[in-house]
């Protein structure tokens, strides 16, 4: 027995999809690869994995799985697609740094620890919008996210927007503490106060920084914040929110989105723009994106950029039960031989499902 | 309706009563029920009983929206949870004890210190700081015997009042953290539910101390 569930068993956290699931799953995806294609966007395939040495130097390492090469090089599996897609297109872009659409589907694999029912395997649909500078971009990348729901059948869903420069901003020299930045990320005021207190910060900005996790809401928590003394980055972080809402309320595309100033980032990548979709029936973020104006730096270039991606099983999770069924399929049995070979074909080429097996009793 | 974990056992008495001051009284007692879940009176929550160790999972896999969970179980388990608001009540301190004066067994100098924990990753991560070779060990409960039968030389545990350490002869060497019962928010439901979050949230901050 021992033996058989080595032999059966995957590690914990790998997907294994089968059946009317992986069917809706499949679905989405084509649905979600119709709304990228409508908005001019050409599919990208990259590595699945990268030598180690492009992986960037920071927390997020501590996620990666790593493997070695006969030849003894040390590789990462992708653990991210944002990194692996401006690494493919940042030669073309050295040759014509000129505006790119480009959407994927593919895994991404992360580390977990175990016993929280993590997965450490994830299918993910997205995009990434090469040289797309400004709030319109911004606007349009939220749009396109919600029609991306929509298309998937998800109704009820909210997406949250912040600022990478918002949080920073606030905490300046500050912003690389480890303790404060996840007692923010955890909206723990209590957390918060006594960390921002031990780094000896001004009592103003503990007070802000503590009164931070409140800041989710409509439109509001952004004016809420107008009047308030802020650091030059944090408020022309809260300037750009702003500017971003106003387009999108111009334009009459308010609906359905919660702005949070408190919001921690991610990715060190980042730069503006973020954001996270949700739904009340999946406990995790069905997907997400944001700005990234620094990501091409290191290889020399000057690209802003806007993207995101979704997670398809937690899309399935999120959409109803009844999507992507076609019509009943005509049994013909294999025991017919040449006959049903023919009817087989006949009812394929009339555009007809089939389900050619053995007779049932 | 929000579904909030309550953990059974030491908490639930204190967490009935607080969630009665704050205008969310169970529809039944919650310490002595033999229900898993409780509608409040008024409506507005479904309390979820759980085992303390089992709380926050519930809350982060998204089956509850919202718990209660003690600090320690939270330094423990590091769940991925949104924790807005300390709840006042359970009050107790991690701590690293032993007995008063460090004995080191045997004739190597470089010998690991041992330490015994029902909260091994807590000790851990703790120990790992001081950058001196240490071995932890996960008990389950009466902990206190593990540091004075000399299987560790420390333990890590909680204490209140510290009676059960005086009496077995041990003394606190260190504080690691203060604890006590904390709500705790499952991400995507703090957001897609805002305003039921909020107002409960609301709420429960007018109870506390009160």
């Amino acid at each position: 027995m021992g033996a058989d569930s080595r032999i059966l068993a995957f590690p914990p956290g790998t997907e294994l999809v089968f059946g009317p699931q992986a069917t809706r799953r499949q679905h989405i995806s084509e649905q979600l690869a119709l709304v990228m294609r409508g908005w001019g966007f050409t599919e990208i395939m990259v590595p699945a994995f990268d030598g180690r040495e492009s992986a960037p130097d920071d927390a997020e390492e501590g996620s990666l799985y790593q493997l070695t090469d006969r030849e003894g090089r040390t590789l990462m599996l992708r653990a991210d697609f944002t990194r692996f897609v401006a690494k493919a297109l940042a030669a073309e872009l050295r040759r014509d740094n000129r505006q790119i659409r480009a959407c994927y589907e593919g895994k991404i694999f992360r580390f977990q620890p175990g016993g929280h029912g993590h997965r450490v395997e994830q299918s993910q649909r997205g995009l990434e919008w090469i040289n797309a500078p400004g709030r319109v971009y911004d606007a349009a990348a939220l749009l396109m996210a919600r029609e991306c729901l929509a298309a998937a059948g998800i109704q009820q869903s909210v997406i949250v927007v912040g600022h990478a420069g918002f949080v920073n901003g606030v905490l300046g020299e500050a912003a690389g503490e480890r303790r404060l930045l996840e007692a923010l990320d955890h909206k723990n005021p209590t957390r918060i106060r006594e960390v921002a207190m031990r780094l000896g910060m001004p009592a103003g900005t503990v007070s802000l920084l503590e009164s931070l996790p409140m800041f989710t809401g409509g439109p509001e928590v952004l004016s809420r914040l107008a009047s308030a003394p802020l650091p030059d980055a944090a408020r022309a972080a809260l300037d750009e929110l702003a500017e971003l809402q106003a387009l999108l309320a111009a334009a009459g595309l308010n609906e359905g989105l919660l702005y949070d100033l408190g919001e921690v980032r991610r990715f060190r990548y980042y730069s503006g723009l973020m954001f996270k979709a949700y739904h009340p029936r999946v406990g995790e973020e069905l997907g997400g994106g944001g700005r990234y104006d620094r990501l091409f730096d290191r290889y020399g270039l000057s690209v802003p950029a806007v993207g995101f991606g979704f997670d398809l099983a937690r899309l399935a999770e999120a959409a109803p039960r009844d999507g992507g069924n076609g019509p009943a399929p005509t049994r013909v049995a294999a025991g017919g031989g040449a006959v049903a070979l023919r009817k087989a074909i006949e009812l394929r080429a009339a555009g007809r499902p089939v389900l050619l097996g053995e007779e049932e009793a | 309706m929000l579904r909030l974990a309550i953990p059974t056992g030491r908490v639930a008495k204190q967490a009935e009563a607080f969630l009665g001051r704050a205008g969310y009284c169970p529809a039944e007692p919650l310490a002595e029920t033999r229900k898993l879940t409780v509608p409040s009176r008024c409506g507005r929550l479904e309390y979820l009983l759980v085992k303390p160790v089992d709380a926050p999972l519930y809350v982060e896999q998204g089956v509850a929206e919202c718990g209660i969970s003690g600090k320690d179980t939270l330094m423990e388990l590091a769940p991925d949870l949104l924790e807005p608001l300390d709840l006042g009540f359970a009050r107790c301190r991690m701590v690293v004890a032993g007995k008063p004066e460090l004995e080191r067994k045997g004739d190597n100098l470089l010998s690991p210190v041992r330490v015994a924990s029902k909260y091994p990753a807590v000790a851990q991560r703790h120990f790992a700081k001081k950058g001196a070779p240490y071995t932890v060990f996960k008990l389950s409960g009466s902990v206190e015997i593990g540091a004075v039968l000399g299987l560790s030389h420390f333990i890590v545990d909680i204490v209140e009042t510290g009676t059960t350490l005086r009496e077995n002869g041990l003394v606190v060497h260190e504080e690691i953290a203060e604890c006590s019962a904390r709500l705790v928010v499952n991400r995507a439901a703090y957001y897609a539910r805002l305003e039921e979050v909020r107002a409960l949230l609301d709420n429960l901050k007018a109870a506390v101390g009160s």
